[in-house]
This record gives structure tokens, C-alpha cells and sequence, in this order.
């Protein structure tokens, strides 16, 4: 059986029920309900996956897909997502994605009767994405947005998949928001295809197994078929279906729960935001692309997939793809590097925690200049000795107040695309003497159980 | 992190409801600027209130 997100879940829940929240009383997404219940479990600090059974859509009927969120919420989610024990989601999991990154499986195209994704198919003036349970999360939120992944196809062939927020603006319209980040993949396909004046096709994906939208973030280059990423990531080809609208010259993921088409309108703008983003402030309204839609296609049970903005999910949806790639190309110029972590409190985006095992002065700063230079989005990097664990943010903190020497051990990287970098050494001197960290022996910590104490 | 700074802040000439939009679209004559609290649409020039 194909990798989808119906058969995730159903494993999951038998595996962790615990670790799955069924919201059954209806709740209206516009309204921002759904983001309300999101928010009450981060305050309580539960990261359950949350399957809103009974919700409303933007034309305020009770709609017919269910919507679930949270799915990478936790690292140990996201471990689960790519088929790896729970335990295994520090430092283990991030390499393991860069390993699984740095293949492709390719993937297989199947007939349209085999296609889940095709069970119901709507094209033309039949499609409505107002059926759909897209959100306002945030008060500024401008309207309803669905926030999963979208599919283009650029010159030479290749697939490109990434994650991509829409603008609801009416049955068959949407914006599409496509932002001038150093990472423009989609951008340039939209781009390139308006200087020749023609539309460019794409697609949404709402819904699928958690481990496509992972291989999504995968850092790959301009031109790479994603596709092929993604089943690398996977472990199984993703399974292809011509799409209603381009046919076999336009192919879809087979086992999406929801498919919507449609084409991006050469030269046309309008306007979108305030949305509350991953920064934790509002995006700005400005201009973006509009698409208008083709074709809807679904399965009949389908269940509507989304992240909620600027919470974990979406911080771990930018951080796992990133980390095991950083610490393999720090690597190759600073073998003393131990671990990597882009933490939530700099969105899984700006900031970056790299542990070393020192050996001289200058190997912080050898190995701290690289995430600068391979991910466009950090704009601080720490590096700290290999007996802080980078995964625990108050050690990271620790070190920083302890152990960085303020004249020497921050650096202003300027003069780089976009902003200013600071780079802060919060190593341990090696050409002067300094203390030692507090320590209870070993042999000690071992031999003392304190359940042989307690209880 | 650097927030996109080069916004400006815009009262909605009609539910008076306030939010920020990209420099951009300051003095914009074709794109209308939508409220997300009454989605009124509005050129900038018929804000009674602008901040920038």
C-alpha cells in the first residue's frame, strides 16, 4: 500500500491515542476557531496531532473535509513521519534526512483509476475552494488561507515542490504567495514563464503522507525534480496521475488527499495579508500573483491537511530538512563538529546552535561561518563547546553567559544579501586558563539509583 | 530576525480598524488595499489616518 496520510494516521493512532486529539464539535475555521483550540493546547504545552472532524468552510456550510493539523509539531512526530523511532529525533533524525536528501527515488506514474486523488474530479466552473475548511488563524488575518504544499513544473521538465500559503479571494481565484526570499524556486518558474507572457500551472497538494511535505523543504537546487526528492525521503517513488488540466504533460501526487489546479495569470496582482507568519508578526499586505483554478480533484473521504502558522509545526517543517545538510557541509571545513539545531525561538529559520569539539582558536568561527553561507534564512549562528547539548536552549543560554568573552567573541558578518549575520562564540578559551564546568562523578551518578532511594 | 520594516500603518475609512501594508502599495492608484476586519476596499489617499 502506497505511503498516504490517511493510512499515517490510522497507524498512529493505533500506535499513540494518546498522541491523537479528535475534535468532534464543529468549529468555523473563518472564525478563527480553529486556531483558538490550537493555541489553548501550545498554553497547556500539548503537541498532540489534531484531527478536526466537524468543521466549516470559507461559504460557512459544514464542510465535507475534515481538517488535521499539528503533524510535525513535535521532533518525535516528525522522527515518526520519516519512519524512525521517536528517540531518534535529535541530531540522528537531521542526518538521517540529509542522507535520504542527498538520493532520489523516482517516482511512478499510475492510470487515473488507480488514482485515490481522482475519486471526485470537478473541473471549470463546477469548482468551488470555498467547499474547502481554509482558516484565519490570526485577528489580522485578511481572509481564509490554505497553508500545504504547491507543485510547478519549470523549464527542462522538473518538478518543483515547496510550501506555500493561498489567499482565498473567491470560488475560482486565489493568491498565490510567492515572497523574493533567497529561496525562489517557484518565483522563478512564475517569473520566467511571464516574461514569455504565458500561464503558468501549478498545483496544490492538501494533504498527503507527512513525510512528503517534509521532503518538500529539502534543500535542494534550482532545477532539481522534487518529486524524486521526496520519494527519497519517502523511501517509495511518489505515485504520479496525469492532472485534469494538463494531462500527462502536467502529473500530480497520486495519493493526495486533495488536488486543487490551476494557472498563474501572467502580469495580474492583487493583494493579500495582513497573515500572521512564522516571524510571530503579521506579514505585511502587499502584492502577489493570482491563480486562477482549473480543477479540484479529492478523494471521497478526504481530510484537508494545514499548518498553523508561526508554531511548532512550522518551525519544524524549516528546521529538519535544513540541520543534517548544515552539519554535513560544516563538516567538510570543521571536522570538529559535533551537532546542529535551528531552534523555535528563532522560528526554525533565523538562528542556529552548532556544538564543536575545539581544538584551537578560530575553529567557532571556521565552523559557524558556513550555515551563513548554505541557508539564506539564518542570521544568527552559536557555536558552543560539544558538552553543551544544542537541543536544550537553556545550555545554549548557559554557555552564552558563561563563556563568551563579549570583545573577542561576536561577530557583525556584513555587507551579506539581505541583512546584516552575528556570529557569537560561546566557546571555551583554549590560550588561557578558565574553569571547569561543575561535574558529579560518574562512577557515582551510576552507582546511586535514586529509585534505590525513593519511593 | 530582520521584519520587513518599509511598511506603512493605515486606518480603514470604514470600521476604522488599523493594520500594515508593504510600501509598495503607498500611493498605489490600480490596487485598492483590503480591511481584514471589514474587507472594505480602499485606495490609500481615502484613509483618514496614515502612519509611515
Amino acid at each position: 500500500m502506497a505511503k498516504d496520510l490517511q493510512n499515517y494516521l490510522d497507524a498512529f493512532e493505533k500506535a499513540y491515542p494518546q498522541h491523537l486529539l479528535r475534535i468532534r464539535k464543529e468549529l468555523d475555521p473563518l472564525n478563527h476557531e480553529v486556531a483558538a483550540i490550537m493555541k489553548h493546547l501550545v498554553n497547556e504545552g500539548r503537541y498532540p496531532i489534531v484531527l478536526f472532524e466537524k468543521v466549516r468552510d470559507v461559504n460557512r456550510n459544514s464542510s465535507r473535509f475534515p481538517y488535521v493539523d499539528n503533524l510535525f509539531s513535535t521532533r518525535e512526530l516528525c522522527a515518526l513521519a520519516l519512519g524512525l523511532a521517536p528517540e531518534k529525533s535529535g541530531m540522528e533524525m537531521s542526518l538521517e534526512f540529509s542522507r535520504r536528501e542527498a538520493a532520489a527515488i523516482e517516482p511512478v506514474v499510475i492510470d487515473r483509476k488507480a488514482a485515490p486523488v481522482k475519486e471526485v474530479v470537478r473541473s471549470g466552473n463546477d469548482v468551488d475552494v470555498g467547499e474547502l475548511p481554509a482558516a484565519r488563524y490570526h485577528e489580522m488575518d485578511v481572509g481564509p488561507y490554505l497553508t500545504m504544499m504547491d507543485v510547478m513544473k519549470g523549464e527542462g521538465g522538473f518538478y518543483e515542490v515547496s510550501f506555500v500559503k493561498h489567499l482565498i479571494l473567491d470560488a475560482r481565484t486565489m493568491t498565490v504567495s510567492l515572497h523574493h526570499s533567497l529561496r525562489k524556486h517557484l518565483l522563478n518558474i512564475v517569473q520566467e514563464n511571464e516574461a514569455k507572457g504565458i500561464k503558468t500551472p501549478m498545483a496544490l497538494v492538501l494533504g498527503h503522507h507527512p513525510a512528503f511535505s517534509l521532503g518538500a523543504g529539502a534543500l535542494t537546487p534550482y532545477g532539481n525534480n522534487d518529486y524524486g526528492t521526496i520519494g527519497s525521503i519517502m523511501e517509495e517513488p511518489v505515485r504520479l496521475v496525469a492532472s485534469e488540466t494538463w494531462g500527462e504533460s502536467f502529473l500530480v501526487p497520486a495519493d493526495s488527499e486533495i488536488v486543487v489546479e490551476g494557472e498563474v495569470i501572467p502580469g495580474r496582482r492583487e493583494v493579500q495579508n495582513p497573515f500572521g507568519e512564522y516571524s510571530g508578526y503579521y506579514q505585511p499586505q502587499c502584492l502577489m500573483p493570482v491563480m486562477t483554478v482549473t480543477a479540484m480533484t479529492h478523494r471521497k473521504n478526504a481530510i484537508m491537511q494545514g499548518v498553523f502558522p508561526g508554531h511548532s509545526s512550522h518551525f519544524n517543517m524549516g528546521s529538519i530538512p535544513k540541520e543534517g545538510s548544515l552539519y554535513k557541509e560544516i563538516k567538510k571545513i570543521a571536522p570538529e563538529v559535533t551537532a546542529v539545531f535551528m531552534p523555535h525561538s528563532g522560528v526554525g529559520r533565523a538562528s542556529c546552535y552548532v556544538s564543536i569539539k575545539k581544538k584551537r582558536e578560530g575553529d567557532a568561527k571556521h565552523a559557524g561561518l558556513m550555515p551563513f553561507l548554505q541557508a539564506g534564512q539564518i542570521q544568527y549562528v552559536v557555536v558552543v563547546d560539544d558538552d553543551v547539548n544544542v537541543f536544550d536552549e537553556q545550555e545554549v543560554l548557559w554557555a552564552i553567559i558563561t563563556r563568551l568573552n563579549i570583545t573577542k567573541g561576536v561577530d557583525l558578518i556584513k555587507n551579506m544579501p539581505r541583512y546584516d549575520r552575528v556570529l557569537i562564540d560561546a566557546t571555551r578559551p583554549l590560550d588561557r586558563p578558565f574553569p571547569e564546568k561543575n561535574r558529579i562523578p560518574e562512577e557515582v551518578m551510576k552507582r546511586i539509583k535514586l529509585s534505590d532511594y525513593t519511593g | 530576525m530582520a521584519l520587513k520594516e518599509n511598511i506603512f500603518w493605515v486606518k480603514c475609512p470604514k470600521c476604522a480598524g488599523k493594520f500594515y501594508a508593504d510600501k509598495e502599495l503607498r500611493h498605489d492608484k490600480e490596487h485598492k488595499l483590503r480591511c481584514p476586519f471589514c474587507q472594505n476596499r480602499f485606495l490609500d489617499s481615502e484613509s483618514p489616518e496614515i502612519f509611515e
